[in-house]
């Protein structure tokens, strides 16, 4: 982390914007970084809804980043589904908390009814709408592959040509 | 011209130089672009100049109202002229014209015109300069993004320097902005990006441009005054300045919020500045609003901050990044802001994410690692004060200009 440097200018020496100060190479602790956020995102530590919704702000940023976009896309994926399981009812009042559970037990079996039909569409919409998202995305990567490598093999059959004439 | 004209520059008279900005105030509130050319006056002030600032009545960048009369006063040597702004501009055209350009197409002639006539102009400051100018041996105007700027600075245009603050926006594609680049003697740049810039759009050639940038005075900040006034008993994160979305600030609440719940660790948000924001709910409980606060308070928040964050992607230069610095505090900013970027990593004194993956990986090294800390920390205020403290801004001010 200490890399000396070469460049130890002195006040003196104003017209200089040196890159790389003496002390810290911050240019190789990122890289680091990079690695090692690339590394988990291969073991899907960030495969989190709450690392999605973090992203809605930062997106735009990100549009020419083609690494980010299957990473962001598989975040989609973990905040896709809605929830629409049972779960457990509480309360926390003490006063009367039996009565009360059987109260919010029984609103939510007839909720359930018409909840769940309602979320089920609508995680079926947004699935399939992820799905589409995700096999445009591949369709298109699939066919810049294919016009890259005919490119390439198009210019390794041609010598090659000066510029600037 | 002989050696007895008395406008010639001489060792008892030297050269005369005018800033034009558009506006000025002894200690109110000014944009940064404002402040920078203000400190650069003063700074040539007191380093023997002859210097005179020629600005607006206007106070209020909203209204652009002449709230001060018209007429010269003199600030701690600096001799500054007001002049009333125009008040027949037609905003509606304006706002219209405005809304069009923003959208990042490209606009038509006479919507361009309509930006250009109904912006912020000073007819009474460029008869000035015609009346006037040959008085003045340099012109440095800025920043690009009023008319009032293009215009005073195309009156002599080849003693005039454009000192633009430039950055990647909409307004810095339209066609009269590439001639004012074009017309002027040479621009003053506040970093290397920012010239970068200027090749990129305006095919500017790099001959007639210099880095120049804005001094900073050193200065020693109590790292707990700040807690101790504020009851803080936390590690926390700083940001100061505007809040909105163009300076990033929705970003750093959604990722600290993610931070925060992904991994349980208790590191908050302190602000000061100003402008709304939406944190989300798990955040809020942890964020300490401060408001506008003295500079020095600032300072002492800046030296008991873990880190300072810069979430803005569009700056000609962060000044608050290098005030963060000499109170020997780390920066943390977005890769995708080209400056910032750049200042941190010619000065080895901050690091950037590109999202959150990034984001958290950092932070939670820079919590981890105090030798970290204090090792960035130490290369960006060895970079302040090596780059940035003012003799050194003012000779290469100067020899730009030579």
């Amino acid at each position: 982390m200490n890399t000396p440097h070469a460049e130890t200018n002195s006040p003196a020496d104003h017209t200089l914007f040196t890159v790389h100060a003496p002390g810290v190479d911050v240019e190789a602790i990122v890289r680091d970084i990079e690695a090692t956020v690339a590394r988990k995102m291969e073991e899907g530590v960030y495969d989190d809804a709450r690392v999605a919704r973090a992203e809605r702000s930062n997106l735009a940023t990100l549009q020419n980043r083609d690494e980010f976009l299957d990473f962001y896309l598989k975040c989609l994926r973990e905040v896709t589904l809605i929830n629409i399981s049972d779960f457990e009812i509480r309360e926390r009042r003490r006063a009367w908390a039996p009565l009360l559970v059987c109260l919010k037990k029984c609103i939510w079996n007839l909720l359930k009814f018409y909840t769940y039909r309602l979320w089920s569409q609508q995680n079926q919409v947004n699935s399939l709408l992820v799905t589409a998202v995700e096999n445009t995305d591949r369709k298109y990567a699939d066919k810049i592959a294919a016009l890259e490598k005919r490119i390439a093999a198009l210019e390794a059959d041609r010598p090659p040509t000066s510029t600037g004439d | 011209m002989t050696s007895l004209d008395p406008s010639r520059p001489t060792a008892t008279n030297p050269p005369h130089w005018a800033f034009i900005t558009p506006r000025f105030s002894v200690q109110g509130t000014i944009g940064g672009a404002e402040t920078l050319i203000k400190q650069l006056a003063l700074h040539a002030v007191q380093a023997g100049q002859r210097v005179s600032l020629l600005t607006t009545c206007a106070e209020d960048h909203f209204t652009w109202a002449n709230t001060l009369p018209p007429g010269r006063e003199t600030v701690d040597g600096l001799e500054v002229h007001r002049f009333p702004v125009d008040e027949d501009r037609d905003l509606d055209a304006f706002y219209r014209a405005q809304d069009a350009i923003s959208t990042g197409r490209q606009v038509d002639a006479d919507t361009e015109n309509d930006w250009m006539c109904n912006n912020v102009n000073s007819t009474a400051l460029c008869e000035h300069l015609h009346t006037q100018g040959a008085t003045y041996d340099r012109i440095l105007a800025g920043p690009y993004l009023f008319s009032l700027i293009g215009r005073a600075a195309l009156v002599h245009p080849a003693k005039t320097w454009l000192i633009p603050c430039l950055h990647d926006e909409p307004f810095a594609r339209l066609a009269a902005i590439k001639h004012l680049f074009a017309s002027v003697q040479g621009v003053l740049f506040n970093t290397e990006p920012e010239q970068q810039l200027a090749r990129q759009l305006f095919d500017f050639d790099p001959a007639r441009g210099a880095v120049v940038g804005m001094g900073l005075d050193p200065f020693e900040a109590d790292a707990d005054a700040f807690a101790t006034r504020h009851g803080i008993n936390y590690p926390y994160l700083l940001y100061s300045g505007r809040r909105e979305p163009l300076k990033g600030t929705p970003v750093l609440l959604d990722f600290l919020a993610a931070f925060r719940a992904r991994t349980g660790r208790d590191i908050r948000l302190v602000l000061t500045g100003s402008g709304q924001f939406d944190p989300p709910p798990d955040l809020a409980p942890y964020i300490r609003d401060i408001g506008f606060v003295s500079e020095q308070e600032k300072h002492e928040a800046m030296a008991g901050a873990l880190a300072f964050v810069h979430p803005s992607l569009n700056e000609s230069l962060g000044i608050v990044l290098l005030e963060a610095w000499l109170a020997r505090t780390p920066a943390l900013v977005r890769a995708q802001s080209a400056v910032l970027r750049w200042q941190c990593q010619a000065s080895g004194g901050g690091l950037w994410f590109r999202h959150y993956p990034d984001f958290e990986e950092i932070l939670s090294r820079l919590m981890d690692d105090p030798a970290l800390r204090t090792q960035l920390a130490t290369a960006g205020r060895t970079y302040v004060e090596r780059t940035y403290h003012w003799p050194a801004v003012m000779q290469r001010l100067e020899s730009a200009l030579q």
